[in-house]
Order: structure tokens, then sequence, then C-alpha cells
């Protein structure tokens, strides 16, 4: 008997789940979608963003879109650890002759991978409406957009882990979350460019690790030149880094769980 | 007359009583020791072997000086109120906690997770996702444990047999009543054929028929090739199922044998009346003749339990010949038992 083999049951088992969950599905594709096609359009026309780096601001957008879905997704994929405590079916995992780190790991990776489909349907359906550069051709583009968008949900996977191994009730993770997240989200270049930020603003920008996969998103897809991004050499680096230090710090403390599953 | 036969006259009603045992043995508050009623009592193939086991959740004591032996192949139960440490001792089996003291033997090792590939665990709640089909969550029981798709197959459709679930493998288990979830989550426990069946308070909530119905699919065919550990609090259905019982009471094993070993020197009978109008006098005179124990009465209800229903009943018409309006005579249980030696027990300790 292998973690291998209960990785796989886990994973096939949360994925089920979350295509039988239409509402879940259509609405994490949907919404991003939404959201480009109106923030994006009334921004262009009715702010006229003048210090983009390349293109307008929907194509700048998506990155942000991308990295946003990756966070909705990660939060929701999460909590599924909770759903699963209060149905009891945790319990049965946990019973089973595999720790909870194997167990633990199983559920994150189908969560990494829930949120990387949805991040990537949204680059696929976006960009052949938007104004991309793809300065590294499309193919190379997608695939180090791929790369990002692993390491992004791998980082967002394990800070989630984190969080819910700490965090008692399913309204108290989502609330910390948000709190965690969307100021991450912000000043992360998702909606606008940090590099003409207040200096406090763009040294927060610059400690920030999703400024660093939206960064990359918009070299490959976005942009025309990496003049006004830090450029893949850095980012990759800095996100391989926060990922693998994140992911295996949300695996550290394992939540425990009694027999009678509290 | 046996003075360590409890005798009262209170209104208490027969199925209160029932009711109100498990109550109040949990305000009892002292500790006990244990004893075995058979002296020979331990199987020389014990399954599971704890000796003074102690597990402390903060300031409570959960088990204390715990000890316990369980033959292999038998249907053990652990019989004891809310918070006598049935499932924290079922829980250090699993390996879910580990014991603060003492040393625990199971399947000749210590606990440990590894270990429950031949363990199988049914919980007091329910623990299924109700998004899932039965199907799947057989399945994903089944590969958790490490079993082939082919045996995982042949496996589900034998035990969903065995359960009275065939006809329903692809149906979601929201759909299904609360008894078909019990026999479901039977039939996942046994899908990797294990030695050690942990069953804590299975039933609870289940129709009597549906009780029937999962005792019978699950003993069925068994013949003690396996053995199942059952914690409950019912003690009329450790009664009809177990073939050794053990009382619990404050994380401690109070008493531990077959039912017929607990039952022995207890009163042999019981003789329930419909009496009209009794007065205390002649239910204490009833209560002061050889060979009756206790005496409860509610209304025109009287409860005495007996040596020898054959002299009490003459006895009573002759106190009482036209007020009786019925009787029946009944044998000791193992609620009787139960009665007598957690009570027996918490009557010594507490003073009044």
């Amino acid at each position: 008997m292998t973690a291998f083999a209960a990785w796989s049951a886990l994973f096939q088992r949360d994925i089920r789940a979350v295509i039988r969950s239409r509402a879940q599905l259509y609405s994490s594709i949907l919404t991003p979608l939404l959201f480009l096609v109106f923030l994006g359009n009334g921004v262009s026309h009715g702010l006229a963003p003048s210090k983009l780096p390349a293109g307008d601001f929907t194509s700048y957008l998506v990155a942000g879109t991308v990295a946003m879905t990756s966070v909705f997704s990660s939060t929701f994929a999460s909590a599924s650890f909770y759903r699963d405590r209060d149905t009891g079916i945790l319990r049965v995992f946990f019973s089973s002759p595999h720790s909870p780190r194997t167990i633990l790991l199983g559920k994150s990776l189908a969560g990494v991978c829930i949120g990387m489909a949805q991040a990537l349907l949204v680059t696929l359906v976006a960009a052949p409406f938007v104004d991309f550069g793809w300065q590294y051709g499309i193919a190379s583009g997608f695939a180090a957009v791929v790369l990002t968008v692993l390491l992004l949900n791998l980082f967002l996977a394990g800070f989630a882990q984190a969080l819910a191994s700490r965090i008692q009730t399913m309204q108290g993770f989502h609330l910390l979350m948000n709190l965690a997240l969307f100021p991450l989200l912000f000043f992360s270049g998702a909606f606008y460019p940090v590099d003409d930020l207040p200096r406090w603003l763009e040294i927060l920008a610059r400690g920030n690790p999703l400024t660093y996969a939206v960064d990359a998103i918009e070299v490959v897809t976005y942009a025309n030149n990496n003049n006004a991004f830090y450029g893949l050499w850095i980012d990759f680096p800095v996100l391989a880094i926060c990922a693998a230090a994140v992911y295996v710090l949300g695996l550290v403390r394992v939540p425990r769980l009694t027999w009678s599953g509290k | 007359m046996g003075g360590h036969i409890h005798r009262a006259v209170s209104p208490v009603t027969f199925s209160e009583r029932r009711q109100t045992i498990a109550l109040n043995l949990a305000s009892w508050v002292a500790p006990c020791e244990t004893r075995h009623v058979n002296p020979n009592g331990h199987s020389p193939e014990a399954i599971i072997a704890a000796r003074g086991v102690g597990l402390s959740y903060g300031s409570r004591r959960a088990l204390d000086n715990f000890d316990l032996v369980v033959p292999s192949g038998s249907v053990f139960g652990l019989l004891g109120p809310n918070g006598s440490g049935k499932s924290s001792f079922i829980s250090l089996l699993a390996a879910m906690e580990q014991p603060a003291e003492g040393t625990i033997s199971i399947l000749g090792e210590s606990p440990r997770p590894a270990l429950r590939v031949r363990i199988g665990t049914v919980f007091q709640e329910n623990a299924l996702d109700p998004l899932m089909t039965v199907k799947e969550t057989l399945t994903l029981a089944g590969r958790l444990f490490g079993i082939d798709r082919e045996t995982i197959t042949i496996r589900i459709e034998r035990l969903l047999s065995k359960f009275g679930l065939s006809e329903r493998l692809n149906d979601h288990v929201s759909t299904l009543s609360g008894g078909m979830r019990r026999r479901l989550e039977m039939a996942r426990a046994l899908l990797h054929d294990p030695e050690l069946l942990l069953l804590d308070e299975p039933t609870t909530g289940v129709d009597p028929d549906e009780r029937k119905a999962l005792w019978t699919a699950l003993l069925e065919g068994e013949q003690g090739r396996r053995t199942i550990l059952l914690a409950t609090n019912d003690l009329a259905e450790a009664d009809t199922v177990c073939d050794r019982v053990a009382f619990l009471r404050l994380g401690r094993v109070l008493v531990a044998g077959t039912p017929a070993e607990l039952k022995r020197g207890l009163r042999r009978e019981a003789v329930r009346l419909v009496w009209d109008s009794p007065d205390a006098a002649a239910l204490a005179e009833i209560a002061a003749w050889p060979g009756s124990g206790e005496v409860i009465q509610q209304g025109n209800d009287v409860y005495v339990t007996v040596d020898d229903a054959s002299a009490f009943v003459p006895r009573l018409f002759g106190l009482a010949p036209h007020a009786i309006h019925s009787i029946r005579i009944e044998e000791s249980s193992l609620e009787d038992a139960y009665f007598q030696h957690v009570g027996a027990r918490a009557r010594q300790e507490v003073p009044g």
C-alpha cells in the first residue's frame, strides 16, 4: 500500500466533487471573465490609463485575474477540509493506514490542480479576445504561464493549509484568507502596475509573492519587452522559493483530529 | 437475605430505569478496582490486551488504570455510560491517540497507524460524504486500504448483497435512510477484510428492525473468524450479540466476563406485577421476604427481583389475594447484571 495510491484516490475524489458542483465550476470561470469584461472595459474607456507598459487595460488585467482566480480556488479547495471534517469523512481518512500528512497532501494536491485548471482556463478563454504580445511565442509563453500558475497555487495551497490547521471554523478560515490575500492581491500589480506606486506601497509589493506571479504572467503574455517588469529570472526563483517554503510549512503542522471528530 | 442486593421502593418506571442507568452512573465519581468474574477469563489468544492504561484530556481523566483482555474471535461489548471511557479506549486501539500510561497490545503489537490495515472501524456518528455514491464511498475506502480495483469490485458486490444495498450501488449517500447509511458504514469497515472490527455505538439512532438486520448481516457467517469490539450503552443489544462484556465506569473496567458469568449470583428472575393500589407496608414486607431482592414501584406497576418466582408468587397471592391483576416473570438480563455490578460499586462509594 503506497502513499501514491492514497493521494490518487483522494485526488480523484476531490476533482470529482468540483466537477459535480456545477455552480462552483461555472462561477469560478465566469466570475473572472465577467471581471475582465466589465472592469477591463470600464477602466480602459472610462479612465483611459496612460501608464500601462504595453497593450490596453483589459489585456493587462488578465494576469491579475488569473492570480485572483487562483486565490479564490485555493480558498474553496482548502475549505473542503472543513466540509470533510464536518461530514465525518475526514475521520475515515485519518483512520486509514496512512498518516494524516499523507491524507492532507493528497487533498492539497487536488486543490492545487483545481486552482491551476481554473486559472489556465481563464487564460485560454481570455487570450483570443485581448491584446497579448506573447514576446516568447505562444507555446513557450503558455508553458511559462503553466509553471507560474503551478508555483502560485502551491504557495496558496500551502498558505491555506497552514491557516486551516490553526483555525477551527470555516467562517474564521474564510475571514482570515480574505483578510490576508486580498491586500496581497491589491499590491501585487494585479490591477495596476507597481513601478509608479508610492515608495511604501512599492516596498510592500516587492515583498509580496503574488507580485512575482503577476509579473511573470504579464512578461510572457502581455508585454512586448521586459522593460517595466522584474523579468522571469527574478520571478521564477522568488516564486519557487516562496512556494516550496510555504507549502512545506502548510504540511508541518497537521490538524489533530480526535476519534470523536473534534 | 444478601445485603448486597439493592432494596428500594422508588417512583421509577421500568422503562425509565433503563434510561436512567447511564445518566445516574455518570454522577458517581470515586475510582474503583477492576474485577474479572472469570478468573480464567483471558484467552491465550488475546487480540487486545491493555494493562494499566491511562489517558487524560486536560484535567479530565478519560482512562485510569484501564485493564482489559479481549479474546480473539469474540464479540466483546464495552458497556458503560457516556464518559466511561469506551470511545477513548477505541481511539487508542486505532492509534489515533497515545496512552499517557500503561501498555496496549493489539494484534500482537503496539497500536500504530500501519496496523489499521487489519482493523475496521465504525464511528459513533455518521462518517459519510453525502455527495458521493455508495460505490464511490466503498471504492475510495478500498483504495485507501491498498486494495486493487478488481478485488474492490468483487468485495463491493458481495458486501452490498450482504447488507441489502445492492440496488443502491449508484445512488448518492444523501438518498439513503439512516439505517442504510449505517449498513454502508459496516460494509466499508469490512471492505479490507479486517481481523478486528471496532464498533463505536454503531446502532445509535437506528430503529429496531434496521438494528436486527444490521447485526444479522454482520454476524452471518462470521463464526469467530473476526473479533468485534462493540462500545455501546445498549445493554439489551450487548446481551443479544456479545459473548463477552466489560462494564466500564469513570475510565476503568469494573468487571468483565461472559453475560452468563455476570448474571451469576443475581436474583434469577424478575416479577412484574400490576397491583391494585399497593401500600408501602405490603411492599416493605415483600422486600423482607427471603429470596426477594429489588422492589421498585410506580403507581400500580411493581417490579421485584426474586430467587425463585415459583415460591414467591403463591406467597404474594397470600399477601394480597384480590389485588394482583397480572404477573409476568422474566429471567435476569444483562441490564440487571449491569445495575447490580455497577450500581453496587457506586453505592459503596457514595456516602448515604
